[in-house]
């Protein structure tokens, strides 16, 4: 029996093996881990700081993929488990507003990209449009903004640290 | 290794092409490579390496400084003229085709004195509209038509919240 792959599926696969997720790979920017459908694990490199990890681990829930916009959880890859609060990105001003243990229960980033996060934040559309998703671009506009956030000096390392 | 998987930009055309090229590859393997997918690059098209500031002239010399996940600009700007506004002040500088978003606001904040803690909160946004790119964006996929030219903003990176 055959089992056809769902259209959201195949747009992931598709976006995952295209040019702009590959480049951004081989530069060393993110890496994907694993899928278990419809949840993808990416790990996107941060900046060196002390006692802070190379990289972050993500898992993307991706139904309905690229119309509607995926949402992302801080994942602990070795454990294959939400990322402990300690152990999230911390800054000083940008980085502690997107990455925020106490939102919803820490299932997703404050980020207008966001599933989650974009319901009920009707305002976002003007104050952060280029925050919001875009279909066209897919999971590659979700992960450079967590990239710039995780490479930018307003990032100091890890919470617990 | 002698192949490396490269990414190519052609100025004028959406997104990057994947493609494998020998080290060695020159303007010619790469002309020829473009044109099997229908993209044919004139004469009037240059080719430029990374972030490299030269670009090779001779069509059947290798292209130097070619590695696995370069990024190749194919493009008609030898240079890209870059304007940047902050606040009352203006300036202007010439980039590499392949210099980086990232590049432009270490030089802005460098020139106009800007002190860490404002730089680190400022990012660079095209004039007269709400796009702000990636910091790793290369420039040459920033330009549009024939232009060689680029005008930023640098303006408060506004903080998520609401």
């Amino acid at each position: 029996m055959t089992v056809a792959i769902p259209p959201d599926r195949l747009l992931l696969e598709a976006d995952l093996a295209a040019p702009a997720f590959r480049c951004g790979q081989i530069e060393g920017k993110w890496q994907h881990v694993a899928t278990a459908w419809p949840r993808v694990t990416i790990a996107v490199n941060a900046a060196q700081r002390v006692n802070a990890p190379k990289a972050y681990g993500f898992r993307f829930e991706c139904s309905g993929y690229r119309q509607t916009p995926p949402t992302a959880q801080p994942w602990d890859i070795d454990n294959n488990k939400p990322l402990e609060p300690s152990r999230w990105p911390a800054g000083r001003l940008l980085v502690p507003a997107v990455f925020r243990p106490d939102w919803k229960g820490g299932q997703c980033l404050y980020l207008p990209c966001d599933r989650m996060s974009i319901e009920g934040h009707g305002d976002w559309a003007h104050k952060h449009p280029n925050r919001l998703w875009q279909p066209p671009r897919g999971i590659i506009c979700y992960l450079e903004q967590i990239h710039d956030l995780l490479n930018q000096d307003d990032y100091t390392g890890v919470r617990g640290a | 290794m002698n192949k490396a998987t490269v990414f190519i930009h052609v100025q004028g055309r959406p997104g990057i092409v994947e493609a494998e090229l020998p080290l060695t590859a020159s303007l010619d393997d790469i002309r020829d490579l473009l044109k099997a997918q229908d993209v044919d690059v004139g004469e009037d098209f240059a080719i430029f390496v990374d972030e490299r500031d030269d670009h090779e002239k001779d069509g059947k010399k290798p292209i130097e400084g070619l590695k696995h996940g370069s990024r190749v600009h194919v493009t008609r700007c030898k240079k890209i003229k870059v304007t940047v506004h902050y606040l009352d002040k203006t300036i202007h500088q010439h980039f590499a085709p392949g210099a980086r978003v990232r590049t432009v606001k270490h030089w802005a904040v460098r020139d106009l004195k800007i002190n860490p803690t404002d730089a680190g909160e400022h990012i660079l946004q095209l004039c007269n509209t709400t796009v702000q790119p990636p910091t790793d964006t290369p420039l040459s996929e920033l330009v549009h038509g024939h232009d060689c030219e680029l005008c930023f903003d640098l303006v408060p990176e506004k903080r998520v919240e609401g």
